[in-house]
């Protein structure tokens, strides 16, 4: 039972991971990055492909870099350029996005599955109230609460975590109080993009990599940010824990529906809030 | 039975911890325009909201020709001969003149939509998108779509918004003369005075939500408490 | 915020087309249709247009989405997989008779449409397309892992019953006999939307996309029509659905996936959603485009990315707009 609550909680950490990505250029752009899985996937295979090498470590910090400049070169070349067009063009740009890094990640990688090692370091594992757990397991929860904790420190603390919840709030009057927003996204796009590089290797032991992989999560993490009222990040937390327990819960107990309650949960939720629980903005 | 056409009982709507609209009683007669004014804040477009159904009052209730209509939708309150108008423009930007005042006449049985395009002088422009218009003749647009098939009572706020003095004065004029001829009562919320005192046969001043004072054009002219919290600083 | 279907370029002031050219031009279409097999020149071209036609049919449901509701859907590949797994598993159970069949796989997916548009209508924006996404994917899982539905991920073939409607229903894998009927049955659909655009009940649905809250004021209720106009998309999917399962006599979960939707939204863009008969041609376009591109068939997906994000960036009213725009100018001098 504690170890099906902990595996709940590890998946529900990697969409959290996703999700607040997909909230935080939200709250900024106003647009749903669709192409935010496939960035998963490539930092996945990147850090594999370092990993492979020897350098686990090396394989994430890469990714995450990594993701941080493509999330930058995506701010400046396609949100800041259709920044004024309807948001459902930008969507329409990032599902073009994905398309283009699946095939060329299929291209470079191929369509095969690959297994992603566990660092040395946390290899095996460690008794939990009676049944091994793997140590791997405990460090995916491990980073997702360190992620959640600094972000929420950032973003109530600091000067640039006050101004990107004030233009999450209404990006129109704090760019009139003359902070620079495209300035802003430039580092919250950066950002969640780095999370979602971040994910992609820390799930990558979890899952199998294939240039798919990517959207099975992706939509997970949509379930979690429209159940969690879009660009909520406390939502997407309670969101994320809790498809995360269902999910885990779903798969043991009820295998038949386990993929479809996260969606039937939504739908509900929809109805009874057309805003999700934290939710005023669409 | 009451001859008012249109009658708030105890309004009150609140925002967040802010008393938008504060227990405002407000009956309009037959025919009659009233005027509602009051600084920003006063309450004088929830008032509108509260009475086309776009806001819920809390507690109170709003009658029309004496039935309560508190619980109907916006919808059915235009079936039923009230008709608005809003602050902002608010057309059909893709849809031409003829087939947005066409689409407004449907609601209406037996509409004509010829008579409106008419007074307010939109025939020539029936076939442009309304996007495409200048924006005096948009905010006519507006009142157009209010106007279909002369309802009972009609709720406006702010039509002349952003128009210069003379367009303000000619739709003013235009109301007037309309309101008159189609027997329409109307509630007009307007920031410039001379529109209304020029058109308003009484008028209604909110306060912080509440009613300050109400009475014919002369009456509020020289009201002393009007003319502390309002005139005084405008006029 | 603008819908897609606003643009930055003026509107036509002409009024649209009559009754009477709308009716001609259909007619005409149907000659056109009806002598097909004797103008493609092979088999293989002949099925190849057939497959376009239920592209085109499936973009077709996306764009009138987006054209008469405003909303921008990525899951419209639900509705096609309902109709043709509908048709699909009824006729291989023999559970009803075939023609049941068929009517069932056509009202099945409508009214799941309906009723959901009855909620997710309220949903607007980018909040839809995610939402939309979702829902779609709901229905891929099921087929996915239902293996005593269909097979599961394998997915099942059928054979056509011998009589249908009392025709020879094996005559449905003909490559002339359907394409025939695919490319008739896109143009009735088109010049039935084209009817409804034009009707009571279409303008006020195009009232209620531009500006909904005033169509509250103006004395509408706003449910019925946006659930009615998912509804009617979903019916075109369905369509299409059912014709690809008959086609192939094979259905697999493959029709659900959002990929079959998000190519479905990228033809409708592409053909220019603005235009009831943009999508189709969005659809016939990249279908042809794929098979000059056939050597590079692995590429496909990053071709179609590379072409969408193009399309969308230098001509958002999509190839028809364009076209028009250069018709335009070119009939100016």
């Amino acid at each position: 039972m504690l170890i099906q609550i902990l595996n709940g909680i590890v998946y529900g950490g990697l969409l959290y991971l996703l999700a607040v990505g997909l909230v935080l250029i939200f709250g900024l752009r106003e647009v749903v990055n669709f192409a935010h899985g496939a960035l998963f996937m490539v930092g996945a295979y990147l850090g594999f492909s370092i990993a492979a090498m020897g350098y686990w470590w090396g394989g994430l910090l890469v990714s995450v870099v990594a993701m941080a400049i493509v999330g930058c070169l995506l701010d400046a070349m396609v949100f800041s350029t259709l920044r004024k067009q309807d948001h459902i063009v930008t969507v329409l740009v990032t599902f073009g996005i994905l398309l283009i890094l699946e095939t060329v990640v299929t291209k470079v990688w191929g369509k095969a599955y690959l297994t992603y090692p566990v660092p040395p370091l946390l290899a095996g594992t460690i008794n939990i109230g009676g049944s091994p757990f793997p140590v791997y397991r405990l460090f995916v929860i491990a980073v997702s609460v360190a992620v959640a904790v600094s972000l929420s420190v950032w973003l109530r603390y600091t000067r640039t975590g006050l101004y990107i919840r004030a233009a999450s709030t209404d990006a129109r009057v704090t760019s009139m109080q003359g902070i620079n927003v495209d300035r802003l996204s430039l580092i919250v796009v950066g950002l969640g993009t780095a999370l979602a590089g971040l994910s992609g290797v820390v799930a990558g032991p979890l899952l199998s990599l294939s240039p798919t992989m990517g959207n099975y999560i992706l939509i997970d993490s949509f379930i979690v940010v429209v159940i969690g009222g879009l660009g909520s990040f406390a939502g997407a937390f309670v969101a994320a824990l809790l498809i995360g327990q269902i999910h885990n819960f779903g798969a043991v107990y009820l295998p038949w529906a386990a993929t479809v309650l996260p969606f039937m949960l939504m739908v509900g939720i929809l109805i009874w809030r057309p805003t999700g629980f934290a939710g005023s903005r669409t | 039975m009451t001859d008012n056409v249109i009658e708030g009982i105890k309004l009150s709507r609140r925002y967040g911890g802010f008393a938008a609209l504060d227990n405002v009683d407000i009956a309009v007669k037959q025919g009659e325009i009233r005027g509602l004014i009051g600084p920003n804040g006063a309450g004088k477009s929830t008032l509108i909201d509260v009475l086309s159904g776009r806001a819920v009052t809390r507690g109170g209730k709003v009658l029309l020709k004496g039935d309560d209509i508190s619980a109907l939708t916006p919808q059915e309150r235009r079936r039923r001969g009230m008709a608005r108008s809003f602050q902002r423009t608010n057309i059909f930007p893709d849809l031409t003149v003829e087939q947005q005042l066409r689409v407004a006449s449907w609601a209406v049985p037996g509409a004509d939509i010829a008579e409106v395009m008419d007074e307010l002088r939109l025939t020539e422009m029936a076939d442009v998108p309304a996007a495409e218009i200048s924006y005096g003749d948009q905010r006519r647009l507006d009142l157009a779509l209010a106007l279909v098939g002369r309802p009972t009572v009609l709720l406006l706020d702010e039509p002349a918004a952003g128009l210069t003095m003379e367009e303000s004065l000619a739709l003013a004029r235009i109301l007037r003369d309309l309101a008159n001829r189609w027997k329409v009562t109307v509630l007009l919320v307007e920031h410039d005075m001379q529109v209304v005192f020029s058109i308003c046969d009484r008028i209604t001043v909110l306060h912080l939500g509440r009613t300050l004072s109400e009475g014919t054009c002369a009456e509020i002219r020289v009201d002393p408490t009007v003319i502390a919290a309002y005139l005084g600083t405008e006029a | 915020m603008t819908s897609l279907t606003a643009s930055g370029l003026p509107a036509s002031r002409r009024k649209p087309a009559g009754y009477a050219a709308l009716i001609a031009v259909a007619v005409l279409a149907l000659a056109v249709g009806a002598a097909l097999p004797w103008l493609v020149p092979t088999k293989i071209a002949m099925s190849l247009l057939a497959q376009a036609m239920f592209d085109a049919l499936l973009a077709t449901s996306v764009g009138f989405l987006i054209l008469q509701n405003g909303r921008t859907s990525f899951g419209q590949a639900a509705f096609f997989g309902l109709g043709g797994y509908a048709m699909g598993v009824l006729i291989a159970r023999q559970w009803v008779a075939p023609e049941a069949a068929v009517l069932i796989a056509l009202i099945l997916p409508t009214a799941v449409a309906f009723l959901l548009g009855l909620v997710i209508s309220r949903i607007t924006g980018v909040a839809h397309a995610m939402l939309t996404l979702a829902v779609g994917q709901a229905f891929y899982e099921v087929v996915f892992r239902w293996r005593e539905l269909a097979k599961g991920d394998d997915g099942m073939s059928f054979d056509l019953p011998a009589q249908m409607f009392g025709f020879s229903a094996r005559k449905l894998q003909d490559p002339a006999v359907m394409l025939v009927l695919a490319w008739t049955v896109l143009v009735l659909v088109l010049l039935g939307l084209a009817l409804f655009a034009r009707s009571r009940i279409g303008q006020v649905a195009a009232a209620i996309r531009d500006n909904e809250e005033r169509a509250r004021f103006l004395g509408y209720s706003t449910v019925m029509p946006r659930a009615l106009v998912y509804a009617i998309a979903a019916f075109i999917a369905a369509i299409a659905g059912i014709l690809q399962a008959s086609y192939n006599g094979y259905i697999a979960p493959q029709m659900f996936h959002w990929s079959t939707s998000g190519f479905a939204l990228i033809m409708a863009i592409i053909g220019g959603a603005k235009f009831i008969i943009g999508p189709a041609i969005g659809a016939v376009v990249l279908f042809y485009i794929k098979d000059y591109a056939g050597q590079f068939a692995e590429y496909w997906p990053a071709i179609v990315g590379v072409i969408l994000v193009i399309v969308t960036l230098t001509m958002p009213r999509g190839v028809v707009g364009l076209a028009l725009m250069l018709w335009r100018r070119g009939t100016r001098r």
